[in-house]
């Protein structure tokens, strides 16, 4: 089948979101099906069909998602609903949306901090247990609790740390 | 008017810092959180108040604690119960919001406990975390009950509060993607508007009702 003419192309937006926590590996076929089942369990399989959610591209911790034009709102709450991937615990933060990726991809460029600041690889005291340094960005500090069962994951600030 | 989360579980509630999640409602558009057991106080441009969750308590208890916490200027909630436990709990003085409504008998929250809150300006709270975690026939139910209460306040016209109930960083949404979720319950945003900024309507004291000139 051949391509068609631009003006019977069905219409397409796109949206830039940013993932959560930072430093998170997801994969964006395993975000796909989050958002595929998302948007599934939220508006039923016609409403989703309509909409046809697909992840596109990612850079970083950005990712850029189709659906088709008129459906963003739609699309948006059920981004919103998306709490896991792969067991994982995530959320996505809806940065923009626009009608060409190339667009979207110029606010990455904007919006990419120049990295996260490099902490020196340590541990850190906190309520008595002892937790790996993971990420620090600006004053959001995120840490690793140690140990063999539980690896729980704290979110604190630079002011937090201070405190140990 | 400030929009106010009308309650988060800081640490050790949940995984993160009180000034963590200050920060990140500051990025998500809020003014100010009620965050349970923690100081009030001003936070990265952010107003926290205190915030105090009572559950599974006898009512005779809940008043005696309701009675303690009077000069604290916390914001006292309250899970719902059965019917007669959430008119009594709405005729308490010092209860600011009725929490919980989703989870409770489907006859708790009829139109006379509707009259009496707004009678006794008690507010009554929309949790989201069930319409954001929650599937299947947990969230339809969630949004059936939600649905009930908008009807009852468009009728009576007590306050309701919005809440994140947010453990984490990450169960926190912005104002948009509330104004979004609300949609699903029929709420629009002035509707939206006026339950962000709930949390004043029920902590400024009422009018009197005779002024002397």
């Amino acid at each position: 089948m051949g391509t068609r003419p631009p003006t019977l192309r069905e219409k397409r937006r796109y949206l830039l979101v940013a993932l959560e926590p930072a430093g998170t590996a997801v994969d964006q076929k395993d975000l796909y099906y989050a958002l595929s089942d998302a948007t599934t369990q939220l508006w039923g399989d016609a409403t989703a069909a309509v909409i046809t959610p697909a992840v596109v591209a990612s850079e970083g911790q950005f990712f850029i998602i189709r659906c088709r034009r008129g459906t963003e709102h739609e699309l948006a709450i059920a981004l919103s609903t998306i709490t896991t991937c792969r067991d994982t615990r995530i959320a996505l933060r809806m940065v923009a949306a626009s009608g060409t990726i190339e667009s979207l991809r110029e606010r990455i460029r904007c919006r990419m901090s120049p990295g996260p600041d490099q902490l020196a690889p340590g541990e850190c005291i906190f309520d008595k247990k002892t937790f790996q340094l993971s990420q620090c960005n600006g004053q959001k500090v995120d840490v690793i609790e140690k140990g063999f069962k539980n690896t729980n994951r704290l979110f604190l600030t630079r002011e937090d740390m201070e405190e140990l | 008017m400030k929009i106010t989360d009308a309650c988060v579980c800081p640490y050790p509630c949940g995984d993160s810092s009180v000034r963590r999640m200050a920060l990140e409602a500051r990025d998500l558009g809020f003014e100010r959180i009620v965050a349970k057991d923690v100081p009030s106080g001003e936070v990265y441009g952010i107003e926290l108040y205190t915030g105090i969750l009572i559950r599974d308590m006898p009512l005779r208890d809940l008043v005696n604690r309701i009675r303690r916490e009077k000069n604290s200027h916390a914001v006292v909630s309250v899970q719902a119960g059965d019917s007669g436990f959430n008119r009594a709990v709405i005729t308490t003085k010092g209860v600011h919001i009725l929490r919980g409504i989703q989870s409770a008998d489907r006859h708790a929250f009829d139109h006379v406990t509707a009259r009496m809150a707004a009678d006794n300006r008690v507010a009554v709270d929309i949790d989201l975390s069930p319409m954001i975690s929650g599937r299947g026939i947990a969230r339809q139910r969630a949004i059936h009950r939600y649905r009930d209460i908008m009807v009852l306040e468009q009728r009576f016209g007590f306050p309701l509060v919005i809440s994140s109930h947010a453990r984490s960083v990450l169960e926190m949404r912005s104002v948009r993607e509330i104004t979004g979720l609300c949609s699903l319950i029929g709420m629009d945003i002035p509707d939206v508007e006026k339950a962000f900024s709930g949390i004043d309507t029920v902590t400024t004291p009422p009018d009197a009702a005779v002024r002397v000139i």
